[in-house]
């Protein structure tokens, strides 16, 4: 018998989560339909990191990553301005660039010689006359997308229907100005990515990001005791820590300002923050200098993650319901002396790589949690996501939907319902709005 | 940074045979080690101002090419102390990662060894392919392009300095719990 006659497959998404009795449905991290419909109302939608400023400086430079699995340019045109089209020739569809990254006035097809300036228009066809009367050239570019800016980080949505980027940030810009912001000057990213792949559902590395504190004490003890001369985790404290998350991104911390910095195992880089912090007090207030640093980890809707302080930055590029590429940089405070920006590039590469003293851990979890749905009766069960669910709070000085204790399964729950609602909705009045922004029209700094 | 290793000018004069058997089960003692997991037994074949370096690697237009910088992303950019940290969390007794073990077999080809003006230092190149399994039947094979410096201290030879360019652009694997 079919699986689908005895399980349907529910028409609305929310029936894949459960955010009162806490579960998820297994099948969001194993089913082909269920993906095509992930790349169609999620990627094709979303506001997405395409590369921060500093990867792309001058006129010219590029980069080459996904949106979805559209494959698509980010480029700085003569004009300086940033333009992201898809890396596909509108001839017969090969990609125009086979590079990671680089500096190109044009991107041209090997395969007739369409070439296509680093605006995405059509600028000349090899052997042209033979086109002449037949082709408007204006009409030929690349498919360009939305591009968008908030403070270094440069995102593209292919959706000219869907909200601006302020607005699909919320009030995750409260949030966000601790990563990007916190001392004058912003950040940059170092040169060079290491990209992996992972035979796991992109889902699971966004996750364990946006909220899953929990694992860390138990899953990294090892990479832990290695970072940190023997020493495991501090216990579990709830007091003074929270999930925060709006529309969908989220962040789980601490408030105690060193924790998440010291897993580098360079206390070079926890002397640096310290020297800046009275300075990040009077740029960010009081709450948010002491979130900075501390044990926190964050993820950005549908596939950011980073860990503030300890300077790793990445993707989750999906490829196929079961399988992901991993791209991870290191940031840092662009006014950081050279020395201290190279300790917190040994801590990342140290701590979060594929040979890293905490990434190797993870990838097994998320390749076991995914291919396990192979199996028909497994792929049936439930999964528990009821850890904090009664602990959501206000709190006076932390927007977004708050809730008490960072080990919590509330941001993991959020994303997903936020997941379950751009699932739904056929158009963007059908989303819903989740929390009343604090912080709207206005700086969060 | 932590590259003390200085580069070494090459030397035109040719190895001794001797020491090219020397340099040969240095590196065949070394992928033993590493098959075995005795990685304690494979810090002591270093020297204590080693560089161990895997660069990231980043697929571009031969117009434009860049060159690997030890300030770029990297999956290695180690000390010793960095090595030793590594080696450290295999000994924690939860590295849950690591239990069943992983199976690995480091095979070591293209030896060529070249004398430096340092009597006491050579350059060596190497391949070297490693096949690892592990879990149930997960496989990858990773070709690593070597260049070493070897030191003679005190009559042994001990590895101060490596190189390491692997073909893969993505790497094609969840982890690299393996080293070359």
């Amino acid at each position: 018998m079919d699986m689908r006659t005895r399980n349907p497959f529910p028409a609305d998404y929310h029936d894949y989560i459960n955010t009162d009795e806490g579960w998820v449905d297994r099948r969001i991290f194993w089913e082909e339909e269920i993906y095509q419909q992930e790349l169609e109302k999620i990627f094709a939608r979303s506001w997405q990191f395409i590369a921060h400023d500093s990867q792309i400086p001058n006129p010219g430079d590029f980069v080459t990553t996904y949106m979805g699995e559209d494959g698509v340019i980010g480029s700085r045109d003569k004009n300086g301005q940033v333009r992201v089209f898809l890396n596909s020739c509108p001839h017969r569809g090969n990609k125009v660039c086979f590079a990671d990254s680089g500096n190109a006035k044009r991107f041209t097809c090997n395969y007739h010689g369409w070439a296509f300036g680093n605006d995405g228009s059509l600028l000349g066809i090899h052997n042209e006359h033979i086109y002449e009367g037949y082709i408007n050239k204006a009409d030929w570019g690349l498919r360009e997308a939305r591009v968008s800016n908030y403070k270094g980080l440069i995102f593209a949505n292919f959706d000219s229907e869907a909200p601006d980027l302020e607005t699909w940030l919320g009030d995750y810009r409260w949030y966000l100005d601790m990563l990007l912001d916190n001392e004058e000057g912003g950040i940059e990213f170092l040169p060079g990515t290491i990209k992996s792949y992972v035979n796991a559902n992109w889902k699971f590395g966004v996750e364990n990001f946006i909220g899953d504190s929990l694992h860390a004490m138990w899953n990294h003890d090892s990479g832990a005791k290695a970072m940190m001369g023997g020493q495991s985790f501090p216990p579990a404290e709830q007091e003074g820590s929270y999930h925060g998350s709006a529309n969908g991104h989220g962040w789980e911390f601490a408030t105690d300002s060193v924790a998440d910095i010291a897993i580098l195992g360079q206390p070079e880089v926890i002397e640096y923050y310290e020297s800046i912090r009275p300075k990040m007090r009077e740029r960010l207030g009081e709450m948010r200098a002491k979130i900075f640093g501390s044990l926190a980890s964050a993820a950005m809707f549908p596939n950011i993650s980073f860990l503030p302080g300890l300077g790793t930055f990445r993707v989750w590029l999906p490829r196929g319901p079961r399988k992901m590429e991993l791209r991870v940089w290191t940031i840092v405070n662009k006014n950081m002396p050279d020395h201290i920006k190279q300790m917190v590039n040994k801590g990342t590469m140290l701590t979060f790589s594929p040979g890293g003293t905490l990434e190797m851990d993870d990838g097994e979890n998320w390749e076991g949690n995914t291919q396990t749905n192979k199996g028909t009766l497994t792929r049936q069960g439930k999964l528990h996501y009821g850890c904090g669910s009664t602990s959501r709070i206000d709190h006076p000085e932390i927007p977004g939907i708050v809730h008490q204790g960072q080990y919590n399964d509330a941001n993991q729950l959020a994303f997903y319902q936020r997941w379950a609602d751009l699932m739904n909705a056929d158009d963007w009045d059908d989303v819903p709005q989740r929390n009343e922004p604090r912080f709207a029209g206005k700086p969060t700094r | 940074m932590s590259a003390t290793a200085q580069t070494i000018t090459p030397n035109l004069g040719k190895p001794s045979l001797e020491l090219i058997n020397d340099v040969q089960q240095f590196l065949y003692r070394e992928a033993r080690l590493q098959d075995a997991q005795a990685y304690r037994d494979w810090l002591d074949m270093l020297t204590e101002d080693i560089h161990y370096w895997m660069p990231a690697r980043e697929q571009r237009y031969r117009a434009n090419p860049m060159e690997p910088d030890i300030t770029h992303a990297a999956y290695y950019n180690d000390n010793y102390a960095n090595l030793e940290t590594r080696v450290s969390r295999t000994e924690t007794g939860t590295c849950w990662s690591e239990d069943p073990a992983t199976r690995s077999a480091h095979v070591v080809t293209n030896i060529e060894v070249e004398l430096s003006d340092n009597p006491d230092e050579y350059r060596v190149y190497s391949l070297v392919a490693v096949y690892r399994n592990m879990n149930e039947d997960e496989e990858h094979t990773l070709y690593g392009h070597r260049e070493d410096i070897l030191r003679c201290v005190d009559g042994e030879l001990k590895l101060a300095k490596r190189k390491i360019t692997i073909d893969q652009n993505i790497f094609l694997s969840k982890s690299l719990n393996v080293y070359l």
